[in-house]
């Protein structure tokens, strides 16, 4: 499951435009694979390391 | 009446040499009314990079593209083994390229210099029978010691880029000096 997947699982009611505008997911073809780059979201707080695990 | 001067500061022992045509005609070099380096073939770098490969891009995620080979790269600034990135050696004012291919969803491009976005382009819907190609261009100035650029792809759904020369590009020529 990709970090996308995992939010979209933790968070349903996100839609595409919130990953456009207040979050950003990242890669940057090192091996080290997404992360979360930017979190903005003004009522969902960053999910955690242990729920994103 | 003009005359060749040398530069008093001028390091080197190298002969400089304006060669006459190689044919009867009369050519002239017109010096521009301004202070500068000339800039010529040699220290002009360009480079054209490609994919070779697919690559997958998760969805709804901004990744880098590794450009992983190399149509030309005249003064090797172009890294297509580790960052996939452009650093130039040569400081001015660069004009950069890139079309990335891709196989379903929607998405779009944008430069990165110095791992911040530049500038970030059209949106471009993948078609059954036409494909999908996404293009961005813009000038870019490097300082020619730490400035690097780089293209990020943006796909609303987890899909793959296209891999090939003629699918998914990255360029960059100097246009002028800085």
């Amino acid at each position: 499951m990709t970090l996308y997947e995992k939010i979209k699982t933790i968070y349903p009611s996100l839609e595409d435009k919130d990953f456009v505008t207040v979050i950003r997911l990242q890669n940057d073809s090192d091996g080290k694979g997404d992360f979360i780059a930017k979190w903005e979201h003004p009522t969902l707080a960053r999910p955690t390391k242990e729920q994103l695990a | 009446m003009a005359a060749l001067i040398p530069s008093a500061s001028a390091t080197g022992s190298g002969t400089m040499t304006l060669a006459g045509p190689s044919t009867n005609s009369n050519q002239t070099i017109t010096i521009p009314d301004a202070t500068g380096t000339m800039m010529v073939s040699g220290n002009m770098p360009a480079f054209r990079a490609y994919r070779n490969g697919a690559q997958t891009i998760s969805a709804a995620t901004t990744t880098k593209v590794a450009f992983n080979a190399e149509t030309f790269d005249t003064n090797n600034n172009f890294d297509s083994t580790t960052n996939y990135r452009f650093t130039p050696t040569v400081a001015g004012y660069y004009q950069v390229n890139s079309t990335v291919g891709f196989t379903t969803s929607s998405g779009q491009l944008s430069i990165y210099k110095n791992g911040s976005n530049y500038q970030t382009g059209i949106e471009v819907t993948y078609n059954a029978s036409l494909g999908g190609h996404i293009p961005i261009s813009d000038i870019v100035y490097c300082n020619g010691s730490t400035d690097y650029i780089e293209i990020y792809v943006y796909l609303l759904l987890g899909t793959t880029i296209s891999s090939g020369e003629t699918n998914t590009s990255f360029s960059a020529s100097m246009v002028r000096g800085a």
